[in-house]
């Protein structure tokens, strides 16, 4: 009988959809934090200004608080966070060293071009414990780099300035046409970050580490246009499966 | 900040070659790009000391025995009894104002004046200016000239608010319209502080005798009014980022200095206002901290070194130079070691994590896993929209009229998003979204929200071809996970649609964590969480083209084979092919397939010929099998 019936009808073709590739991409490099050990926090997308930037060592001159860098709202109570960063300080308000945190999300910057949106999605991770060094995050990086773009790829890291690690790094990987590409900012936190939020930087240090997940979504799948990713064209969407 | 490496070279003393200049400012945190005997440097904003040559050439000392000592007037100078009232100290603390007059102005300048007009490509203005440039562009201290002769009576430093106009050196009328840092003679106002000054004062080709302004601002004083006025200003650039506090006499007898390499000074009066305290910043020498913060084993002697070279005076204590005010605290000091040494040469060393373990959204992945299942597309949209409610989170600097408040419900986009799939001829449209919603009511609240929208045919295959996606269709599939999604469900106008598509457009969104207490059999929706990096190729522009063909089959076991040609046909320019219709004529022993076949180029509209072609190929592909045919052709 079932054979019967499988002659005398074609085959019933169930298209299935997609989930967004940066979302894809997101908990992809998520959930490899999490299989290492660091657990998995959020925060709101609206910050004060207060967990955006002062407990980040971010001061009041620094281009990021100008009004054209950064969403005010609600007559400047508020902004809309232009980076994870906040979730970690709540993180480490809550909690007593050690820690080891990933949080992931939305981030806001007042950007509207061809290769800057005005809202993108970052990964953040810290790692805070006694005796954290600067070789230690290079470790860490090596890890990273490896689990999301494989072993073969060469990395450098140069100094780079954020107020709320010291020394800062950026690190780059060589594309295979020989260009070096950005994929993520990090550095040993700040002692004085570890201070506003009540952890003794004589007894502990940490590394912090950010990516871009556009950015990483768009070296692993070739494409070249960010905006691509928020037309929501089913034909791009689609590929995703 | 563009430097042309010949500039540099004068500090180096040495032959080093651009390529080389251009790895080690990199390897110092300076990232640059060589263009011709150019170095385009990005200096990080806590680096306001490097945007200079002096401040490059002090930086470079760790590697070269460059020289930083250059040239100034160290004669006496006379008190210029300048009437001049600083209202507003904090923000600036220090200032001083050089009166210099010349018998007669220069037909030509000294090699290294003349060559940094020349190699950068930088117009001239005037002498005073020209030098004053010139000064800004070599030990980094922005100074303002004004024609002595048009200031009218005392000067006037304030931070004031006000609504007026203010006609730059440069003709372009500025609306001052907050509070700003202002200098006004006895008339007017002359300068808006540190970012640019005015017409009225500003000197000219004739211009013999100024009064040179040299002032250290504090950057919150200065930040953001040059974009906010629009205007391109270096100064500005340079004291936002901070200034010597100690270099503006000094940077006043360069002036002099190469002033008098140009032309006979006639007179020669120095104002004074300096804050007369300056604390250095000092530090342990600990260089164990240091080995603990970056994982080295770095020895003392090294660590000293490295300091002293980069201007810091080692004594008891190590004192940081006045020009490095980024330096605060021990991990300040670990950078400039370890960026000395290479970050790439530092060791990787591998540790033990400590481990902390938090629960997963799992039931997030499984709604969304359940709805891809069903053909659904998860979408990310901006969350800007133009319509607010009186809850609305209101953005104070939204980029445009459009933007100017967060969204408060997801629907809206998801009906932008089916207007621009089905005018890129799509029929069959499933999305999702799941997102934080703000409002201000009683303070900020948020909620997490998911919401889908449903609209035309419910899939590409022939059972669901014909049927419509609708209200029933969402609460039969939601049925499936015991979830009774009616009351939530709603039908959406198409009046704000521009796509002349008529079908229904069903939605609806609901608070997650109200969904996710439902009771939901979450452990039925089993999670796939592999992870397929796929090669993506560019989506086509182009308008589509379908044919449909319609084949009679008499022979039933050739069924499977034919569906298997025909849906196995490839082309660069098919986009997709599926069996739409289908009819088992069992009393004739026929079997009727409607197949349709999509095309697409990404380079062009295609012709019908093009498409005809195509559709040749593919009938030829079962022309002749016994049994096979298409009604009007074979």
């Amino acid at each position: 009988m079932s054979d019967s019936k499988k002659i005398i009808e074609p085959k019933l073709n169930f298209k299935k959809g997609s989930l967004h590739p940066i979302n894809q991409v997101k908990d992809h490099i998520v959930n490899y934090f999490r299989s290492i050990g660091f657990a998995e926090i959020s925060g709101p997308e609206i910050e004060t200004e207060k967990y955006n930037f002062d407990m980040l060592n971010i001061k009041e001159s620094h281009p990021a608080r100008q009004m054209h860098d950064t969403f005010y709202v609600n007559n400047k109570a508020y902004v809309l966070r232009t980076h994870t960063s906040p979730v970690q300080i709540r993180g480490m308000l809550n909690n007593k060293p050690p820690i080891s945190y990933v949080s992931s999300g939305k981030v806001y910057r007042k950007d509207d071009d061809a290769t800057h949106l005005p809202m993108f999605h970052q990964i953040e991770g810290i790692y805070i414990n006694k005796d954290v060094s600067f070789a230690n995050l290079k470790s860490m990086i090596y890890e990273i780099i490896t689990f999301i773009f494989g072993s073969d790829v060469d990395i450098r890291f140069r100094p780079s300035y954020f107020p709320f690690t010291e020394p800062s790094a950026e690190v780059d990987i060589k594309s295979k046409e020989g260009k070096w590409l950005e994929v993520l900012g990090c550095g040993i936190v700040n002692p004085i970050v570890l201070q506003n939020c009540n952890i003794d930087s004589n007894k502990f240090s940490g590394f912090a580490f950010g990516l871009g997940v556009e950015r990483i979504a768009m070296l692993k799948y070739g494409i070249n246009d960010i905006r691509e990713f928020y037309k929501s064209n089913l034909d791009f969407l689609d590929q995703f499966k | 900040m563009k430097i042309c490496e010949s500039h540099l070279q004068r500090f180096i003393g040495q032959n080093s070659d651009i390529k080389t200049l251009s790895k080690q400012l990199f390897q110092l945190g300076h990232e640059n790009e060589i263009i011709d005997d150019i170095l385009d440097i990005e200096i990080t904003p806590n680096r306001g000391d490097c945007l200079s040559l002096l401040g490059l050439a002090r930086d470079l000392n760790v590697l070269y025995e460059t020289n930083c000592d250059l040239p100034i007037y160290e004669g006496d100078i006379q008190d210029f009894n300048l009437d001049f009232k600083n209202i507003s100290k904090t923000c600036c603390p220090s200032i001083c104002f050089l009166n210099i007059s010349i018998n007669e102005l220069p037909n030509d300048y000294i090699p290294e004046v003349e060559s940094y007009f020349r190699d950068l490509n930088i117009k001239k203005n005037n002498f005073f200016t020209d030098i004053s440039n010139y000064v800004a562009y070599e030990i980094g201290q922005p100074t303002h000239c004004y024609d002595a002769n048009m200031i009218n009576g005392s000067i006037t430093l304030s931070e004031e608010k006000i609504n007026q106009k203010f006609l730059s050196l440069l003709d372009q009328e500025i609306c001052l319209n907050e509070p700003s840092l202002i200098f006004r003679d006895d008339k007017d106002i002359i300068n808006l502080a540190g970012i640019i000054g005015g017409k009225k004062t500003s000197c000219t080709s004739q211009t013999k005798n100024v009064i040179v302004e040299s002032a250290y601002f504090n950057p919150e004083s200065i930040i953001g009014k040059s974009t906010k006025y629009n205007i391109n200003s270096e100064a500005a650039h340079k004291f936002e980022r901070g200034v010597d506090p100690l270099m503006q006499e000094k940077a006043l007898r360069r002036f002099i200095y190469l002033v008098q390499q140009h032309a006979e000074i006639e007179n020669l009066k120095l104002y004074k206002d300096i804050e007369e305290k300056f604390n250095p910043v000092e530090l342990d020498v600990n260089v164990m901290k240091i080995n603990k913060i970056l994982g080295t084993d770095i020895k003392e002697k090294e660590y000293l070194n490295i300091l002293s070279k980069l201007g810091f005076k080692i004594d008891q204590k190590i004192t940081i130079p006045s020009y490095r005010f980024d330096i605060k605290h021990q991990n300040d000091l670990a950078e400039e070691v370890a960026r000395t040494i290479g970050y790439d040469d530092i060791k990787p060393i591998k540790f033990k994590p400590y481990i902390q373990v938090s629960a997963e959204d799992v039931k997030e992945k499984k709604i969304k896993q359940f709805l891809t299942n069903n053909g659904f597309y998860e979408v990310i949209n901006m969350p800007f929209t133009k319509s607010s409610t009186e809850n609305s989170v209101v953005i104070d600097n939204p980029l445009d009229v459009n933007r100017t408040a967060f969204r408060s419900e997801l629907v809206d986009s998801l009906v932008m998003n089916l207007d621009f799939n089905e005018r890129h001829q799509k029929d069959s449209i499933k999305l999702f979204e799941i997102s934080n919603v703000y409002t201000h009511k009683k303070g900020l609240t948020y909620e997490k929200k998911l919401a889908l929208l449903v609209s035309g045919k419910q899939g590409h295959n022939y059972k669901e071809f014909s049927m419509k996606l609708d209200k029933k269709y969402l609460i039969d599939l939601f049925k499936q996970i015991d979830f009774n999604c009616e009351s939530f469900i709603k039908s959406v106008s198409r009046e704000k649609i521009t796509s002349k598509n008529k079908n229904p457009i069903y939605v609806f969104e609901i608070n997650f964590d109200q969904l996710t207490k439902e009771e939901i059999p979450w452990e039925t929706i089993k999670l796939n969480q592999e992870m397929n990096f796929i090669s993506y190729k560019e989506t086509s522009e182009y308008p589509s083209i379908t044919r449909d063909i319609s084949f009679s089959i008499e022979n039933l076991s050739n069924l499977e084979k034919i569906e298997n040609r025909l849906l196995g046909y490839k082309n660069e320019n098919l986009k997709d092919s599926f069996i739409f219709d289908f009819y088992n004529n069992e009393k004739d022993k026929v079997i009727k397939l409607g197949f349709r076949f999509i095309f697409q180029s990404n380079l062009k509209t295609l012709t019908d010929k093009e498409v005809d072609d195509q559709i040749n190929n593919i009938i030829n592909l079962v022309k002749g099998e016994s049994g096979v045919s298409v009604p009007g052709l074979f």
